[in-house]
C-alpha cells in the first residue's frame, strides 16, 4: 500500500510543478516585468530611467533566465515566500495566511454539508426513478445549479431580511459558529450539492440494474438493507472520484460568495488583486488553488482501491 | 405418496410496452413435488425465467403478474404480503442465477455475502453465521473454505463463483432451490462439475430443485420431470424418461432432432426448426407454435390447445397439441 | 384495464427505425426538453433580431428618466443613466449568445481535433494531450481566467497599439474588440479540455469494438471506417456535451463580466448588469432582477435540454 502511495506521489509531484510552471510562465511572459509595472503605476508622470531600472532588476534577480527565476520562485514558495504585493508592499504570504483560514473553514463545511445532504437525496431520487419525488429532487437540484452564486446570494439575503427581520444581517465573518455563516455556506454548497445529487442518482440507477442487486433481493433482505449495503457502497466510488470537481466548484464559488457576503477570504483577495493587477497575489492564489485541486485528486487516487477492490494492486487487500 | 410442494396454475405475466400491455406468459401450469427435480426447458424469450422470478416477487419493472396462482406449501405466493414473501424468498425458496460474474456484489467479501441471508432468516449471530458459511463453502466443494470467506468475487474463477452462488442459494436450508441457467455461462467441463454437485446435494439434502435451461441434453441426466415451454406456455410436461423416449409435441421433437449427433452420415445437414418464436404482443391466435409446425392443421391456428394427458389416458405425460393427441389415438 | 389485443398482427406500414428518428421521438415526448428548446429558440430569436426591434437603443441615456421602475414605456424600467433596461437585457442576450456560440465553437473544434488525434495516434502525443487536459482542468476555472486575462491583456494591448501605429486603422483602438478577444481567448482556453477527453474516449472505445474489427476484416479503408463508424457513434455524446457547454459558457461569461474580466460596460452583458444591480438592489430591485431572472431561465433551459438530449441519445440509462 505504501508503495502504491509513493508511486502515485512520484507522478503527482512533477505534475504539480509543471502546473505551477505553466501558470508562472503565463504571468511572466504575459504581464511582463514587475519592476516596469511598478514604475508604470507610480503616480504622476515619472519618466523612468532605463539605467535605474536595469540596476533594480539586476538586484532583484530579474535578469536571470526564465527557468532560473522559476526555480527561485519555487524555492521561495516552498518556504512560504511568495514575494510582496505590488499594491500594498506587504508580503503575499501574510495576506494569504490571514485570508486562508476563512476560506478553508468555509470550504470544509461546504464539503461536509454536501456529503450529508446530497448523497441521501440522490439515492432517494435514484431508487424512485421517474416518480414525482424523483422529479422534485432533480428539479430542485437543477434549479439550484442554474442560479449563479452571485445571484442567489443577494436574493436570499433579501428574502432572509424580509422574512426574519430580527436576524443578523449575513455580512461579515464571525467564525464558524456564528449564525452569519449559514447563508454563505448554503449558497456556496449549491453547486456541489446539485452536482452530487445528479451523480448519485445516475450511479444508483446504474447499480440498480446490476445483477447482484437482484441476488441480494433474492436472499429476502429488506429493501433498506439492500439499499445501504449493496447499493450505497458501489455508488460511493464514482462519487468520491468527483471530489476534484467539487473542490474546483468550491474554489470558484468562494470568490463570489465571499464577495457578496463580505467574507475576508481568499476569494475576495483574488478579486481585489485582480482589479489592482497585483500579480504576485494572483499567482500565489492560483498556485494554492491548483494545489488544492490536485491534492484532492491525489487523495481520490489513493482512496480508490480501498473503495473498489477490483482496482487494487496485485497484492490484493486482506 | 410425495406431496406437492409447488403448484402453479394458469400463471399469466404481461409486460408494459409503448403500445400497451403485451402477454409474455399465457397461462402456465407447473408443479414440483417434494424431493423432485423439475427441468424447465425452452429457448430464449419463452418466459421461463420470468415465471420463476414472478413466484417470489422479483419481476423487473414494467413486468407484472396478471393472473393465476402459485401455491407453495399451502399458501399462494402471488397473494402474499411483501413481508411474508420476503421471508419465503431466500428462506424457503433459494435462487441461483445465471451469471456468477455479475450476480455477486464485487465490493463485498464472499463470506459477508453468505452470512447476510443466514443472519436475516436464521437470526444467527456473527460467529455462528461465520461457521455455517464455512460449512456451506465446504459443502459446495470449495477448497480452503475458511480462507475463501475473505476473498472478493473477482479473485475466484467462474466455476468457483457459481459454487458460491449455489451456497448462497442453499444457505438457509430451503425446501426448493430454483436454478436459472446456472451453467450456461460456464465452460463445458465446469458445467459437468456443477451438475454433479447439484445431484449430490439433492440427494444429501433431500430438497426439490427447479432447473431452468435451454439445453435438453444437459437436463437429461438431472431432472426427474421436464416441462417444455414455448412462447409463454407449457407445451409438454412429462417424466424425463417418457419425454425422451416418446416425445409427443412437434416442438419437443424438433428440439430433440436438432441436437447434433456425433455419429451420422457425412454431409448430412443439421436439422432445425424453421421460423422464429412470436414476439410478445404479436402472439398468433390459436396454438403459438402453429406457424412453424409441420403438422399444423386448420384447427391449430384457431383454438389454443390445452395441456392434457396424452391420448386421454391417465398418464403423467401431458401435451398441449391437437394433432399429437389425435394421431396417437389412431395409432 | 384496457390493453391492446395481444394478437395484433404485424404492421408493414411502420417506418424503419434509426438512431436519429428514435432519438427525436424520445426527445419530443419529453415535455420539459421541448419547452426548454422553445425557450432557447425564443432567446436566440431575441439575440439575433432583438436589438433592432427594441424601442430604445441600449446606449441612449435619458437623464430625466432615471431609475424608473417597470412601466408600460420601459418594460423593465431604467437604470441610473436613464437607459432602458429591457433593451439592455435584450442586447445582453445577444452578448450571451455570441460569446457562448463563438467560445463553444472554438473550444469544441480545438477539443475535437486534439482529442481525435490523441485517440487515434496514441503514443507520446496522446500522453501529452492527456497531461495537458488534466492540468488545465486542475486549475480552478476562474483563477485560470483571471491569470490569463491579467497576463494576456498587456501584450495584447501592446500588440494592438503597434498595429495602430503601423496602419493607423481605428479598428485597433477599439477597446471593445480587445475585451471580446480576451474573453473569447481565455474562455476557449479553459473550455476545450472536456471536449478533447470526450472525443478521445469515444475514438478509443469505438476503435476497439468488434464491429470495427469486422469492418476492417471486410477490407474497409480507414477513412471510411472513421466516417461511417466512429463519427456517427461519437456524435451523440458530442451533441450532449455541446448543449451543456453552451449553457456553461453563458454562465461563465456572465460570471466573468460580473467580476470585470469579461465584457465591460457600456456593452451590456447579463453579468455586468447584475454586478451594477448588486450595488443598488435594495432601492431598485428591478435592476438586479431583470438580468438575473433571464440568466437563470436561460441556464435552466440549457440544462434541461442537455438532460433531454442525453436521455434521447443514450437510451440505456433508462429502466
Amino acid at each position: 500500500m505504501l508503495l502504491f502511495i509513493l508511486k502515485r506521489l512520484g507522478i503527482w509531484v512533477p505534475t504539480v510543478i509543471l502546473v505551477v510552471l505553466g501558470v508562472y510562465a503565463l504571468a511572466f511572459y504575459g504581464a511582463g516585468d514587475p519592476i516596469k509595472l511598478i514604475f508604470m503605476r507610480a503616480p504622476g508622470d515619472v519618466a523612468y530611467d532605463p539605467v535605474r531600472i536595469e540596476a533594480i532588476r539586476e538586484q532583484a534577480g530579474l535578469n536571470q533566465p526564465f527557468l532560473q527565476q522559476f526555480a527561485n520562485y519555487l524555492f521561495n514558495a516552498l518556504r512560504g515566500n511568495f514575494g510582496n504585493s505590488l499594491v500594498s508592499g506587504r508580503s503575499v504570504w501574510s495576506m494569504v495566511a490571514a485570508a486562508a483560514p476563512v476560506s478553508f473553514q468555509l470550504g470544509l463545511l461546504a464539503i461536509t454539508l454536501t456529503a450529508i445532504v446530497a448523497v441521501p437525496l440522490g439515492m432517494i431520487a435514484g431508487m424512485n426513478q421517474n416518480s414525482r419525488l424523483d422529479y422534485a429532487i432533480l428539479g430542485a437540484a437543477l434549479l439550484v445549479w442554474a442560479i449563479p452564486a452571485y445571484v442567489a446570494g443577494p436574493l436570499l439575503m433579501v428574502f432572509l431580511i424580509t422574512v426574519l427581520p430580527g436576524a443578523a444581517v449575513p455580512y461579515g465573518w464571525g467564525g464558524i459558529f456564528d449564525a452569519r455563516i449559514i447563508l454563505p455556506l448554503v449558497v456556496l454548497s449549491f453547486q456541489p450539492i446539485a452536482l452530487i445529487i445528479r451523480q448519485t442518482r445516475a450511479a444508483v440507477i446504474e447499480v440498480l440494474s446490476e445483477d447482484f442487486v437482484r441476488t441480494a433481493r433474492s436472499k429476502g433482505l429488506p429493501e433498506s438493507v439492500v439499499a445501504l449495503r449493496h447499493i450505497l457502497r458501489p455508488v460511493l466510488t464514482p462519487i468520491v472520484t468527483q471530489l476534484g470537481l467539487i473542490m474546483i466548484s468550491i474554489v470558484n464559488g468562494a470568490i463570489f460568495v465571499e464577495l457578496v457576503f463580505g467574507l475576508p477570504g481568499l476569494g475576495r483577495l483574488t478579486v481585489s488583486a485582480l482589479t489592482g493587477s497585483d500579480y504576485p497575489i494572483i499567482l500565489a492564489i492560483t498556485v494554492i488553488g491548483s494545489f488544492l485541486v490536485m491534492a484532492s485528486n491525489l487523495l481520490v487516487d489513493v482512496l480508490y482501491p480501498i473503495l473498489d477492490p477490483r482496482a487494487a494492486d496485485t497484492r490484493s487487500g486482506r | 405418496m410425495s406431496e406437492r410442494l409447488l403448484d402453479v396454475r394458469d400463471l399469466k405475466i404481461e409486460i408494459d410496452t409503448r403500445r400497451g400491455r403485451a402477454v409474455v406468459v399465457d397461462g402456465i401450469d407447473l408443479h414440483v413435488d417434494k424431493g423432485e427435480t423439475l427441468g424447465v426447458v425452452g429457448e430464449s424469450g419463452c418466459g421461463k425465467s420470468l415465471t420463476m422470478l414472478s413466484l417470489v416477487g422479483l419481476l423487473p419493472n414494467r413486468i407484472h403478474t396478471t393472473g393465476g396462482s402459485a401455491h407453495f406449501a399451502g399458501t399462494d405466493l402471488l397473494r402474499m404480503q411483501p413481508a411474508e414473501l420476503r421471508a419465503v424468498r431466500g428462506g424457503r425458496i433459494g435462487f441461483v442465477f445465471q451469471d456468477p460474474m455479475t450476480s455477486l456484489n464485487p465490493v463485498m467479501r464472499i463470506g459477508d455475502q453468505l452470512m447476510e441471508s443466514l443472519r436475516q432468516h436464521k437470526r444467527l449471530d456473527k460467529a455462528a453465521a461465520r461457521q455455517r458459511a464455512g460449512e456451506l463453502l465446504k459443502l459446495v466443494g470449495i477448497p480452503g473454505a475458511e480462507q475463501r470467506l475473505e476473498s472478493f468475487p473477482h479473485e475466484l474463477s467462474g466455476g468457483m463463483r457459481q459454487r458460491v452462488m449455489i451456497a448462497i442459494g442453499l444457505a438457509c436450508d430451503p425446501d426448493l432451490l430454483i436454478a436459472d441457467e446456472p451453467t450456461t455461462a460456464l465452460d463445458v467441463t465446469i458445467q459437468a462439475q456443477i451438475v454433479e454437485l447439484v445431484k449430490g446435494l439433492k440427494q444429501r439434502l433431500g430438497m426439490s430443485v427447479v432447473w431452468i435451461t435451454h439445453d435438453l441434453a444437459l437436463i437429461a441426466g438431472l431432472a426427474d420431470r421436464i416441462a417444455v415451454l414455448y412462447a409463454g406456455t407449457v407445451v409438454e410436461d412429462a417424466p424425463a424418461e417418457l419425454l425422451f423416449r416418446d416425445p409427443a409435441h412437434p416442438y419437443t421433437r424438433g428440439l430433440l432432432a436438432s441436437i447434433p449427433r456425433l455419429h451420422g452420415e457425412d454431409g448430412a445437414r443439421l436439422s432445425s426448426i424453421g421460423g422464429t418464436p412470436p414476439e410478445p404482443g404479436r402472439r398468433p391466435q390459436g396454438c403459438p407454435f402453429a406457424p412453424r409446425c409441420p403438422l399444423a392443421e386448420a384447427m391449430c391456428h384457431d383454438i389454443v390447445p390445452a395441456l392434457a394427458p396424452l391420448r386421454g389416458v391417465a398418464t403423467p405425460h401431458r401435451v398441449a397439441c391437437h394433432v399429437a393427441n389425435r394421431v396417437r389415438e389412431a395409432a | 384495464m384496457t390493453t391492446q389485443p395481444a394478437t395484433a398482427p404485424l404492421r408493414d406500414d411502420e417506418p424503419p427505425v434509426n438512431l436519429w428518428r428514435d432519438a427525436w421521438a424520445r426527445l419530443s415526448r419529453n415535455r420539459l426538453a421541448v419547452l426548454s428548446l422553445a425557450i432557447i429558440g425564443l432567446l436566440a430569436f431575441v439575440a439575433v433580431f432583438g436589438p433592432w426591434l427594441t424601442p430604445f437603443d441600449f446606449l441612449s441615456q435619458n437623464l430625466d428618466a432615471r431609475n424608473l421602475s417597470p412601466n408600460w414605456v420601459h418594460l423593465f424600467g431604467t437604470d441610473e443613466l436613464g437607459r432602458d433596461v429591457f433593451s439592455r437585457v435584450v442586447y445582453g442576450t445577444r452578448t450571451a449568445f455570441v460569446v457562448a456560440i463563438v467560445v463553444t465553437g472554438i473550444a469544441a473544434t480545438l477539443g475535437v481535433i486534439l482529442g481525435a488525434l490523441a485517440g487515434y495516434l496514441g503514443g507520446p502525443f496522446d500522453r501529452f494531450v492527456m497531461w495537458f487536459t488534466d492540468t488545465t482542468m486542475s486549475v480552478p476555472q476562474l483563477l485560470l481566467v483571471v491569470v490569463i486575462n491579467a497576463s494576456l491583456k498587456p501584450p495584447l494591448v501592446n500588440f494592438m497599439e503597434a498595429q495602430y501605429e503601423a496602419t493607423k486603422n481605428g479598428f485597433f483602438r477599439n477597446a471593445i474588440i480587445i475585451d471580446f478577444v480576451l474573453v473569447f481567448g481565455s474562455m476557449a482556453l479553459i473550455l476545450w479540455p472536456p471536449y478533447a477527453r470526450l472525443i478521445r474516449a469515444q475514438v478509443l472505445s469505438i476503435r476497439s469494438r468488434p464491429y470495427v474489427t469486422a469492418a476492417r476484416a471486410l477490407g474497409l479503408t480507414t477513412p471510411i471506417i472513421i466516417a461511417r463508424y466512429i463519427i456517427p457513434n461519437a456524435i451523440g455524446p458530442l451533441i450532449v456535451a455541446i448543449s451543456a457547454g453552451l449553457g456553461n459558457a453563458m454562465v461563465l461569461e456572465s460570471a466573468f463580466s460580473f467580476l470585470g474580466v469579461g465584457v465591460n460596460p457600456p456593452i451590456p452583458s447579463w453579468g455586468n448588469m447584475i454586478s451594477d444591480g448588486l450595488q443598488v438592489w435594495r432601492n431598485h430591485a428591478h435592476l438586479l432582477a431583470a438580468p438575473a431572472i433571464v440568466l437563470g431561465v436561460a441556464t435552466i433551459a440549457f440544462s434541461f435540454l442537455g438532460d433531454g438530449l442525453n436521455d434521447a441519445l443514450n437510451p440505456r440509462g433508462r429502466k
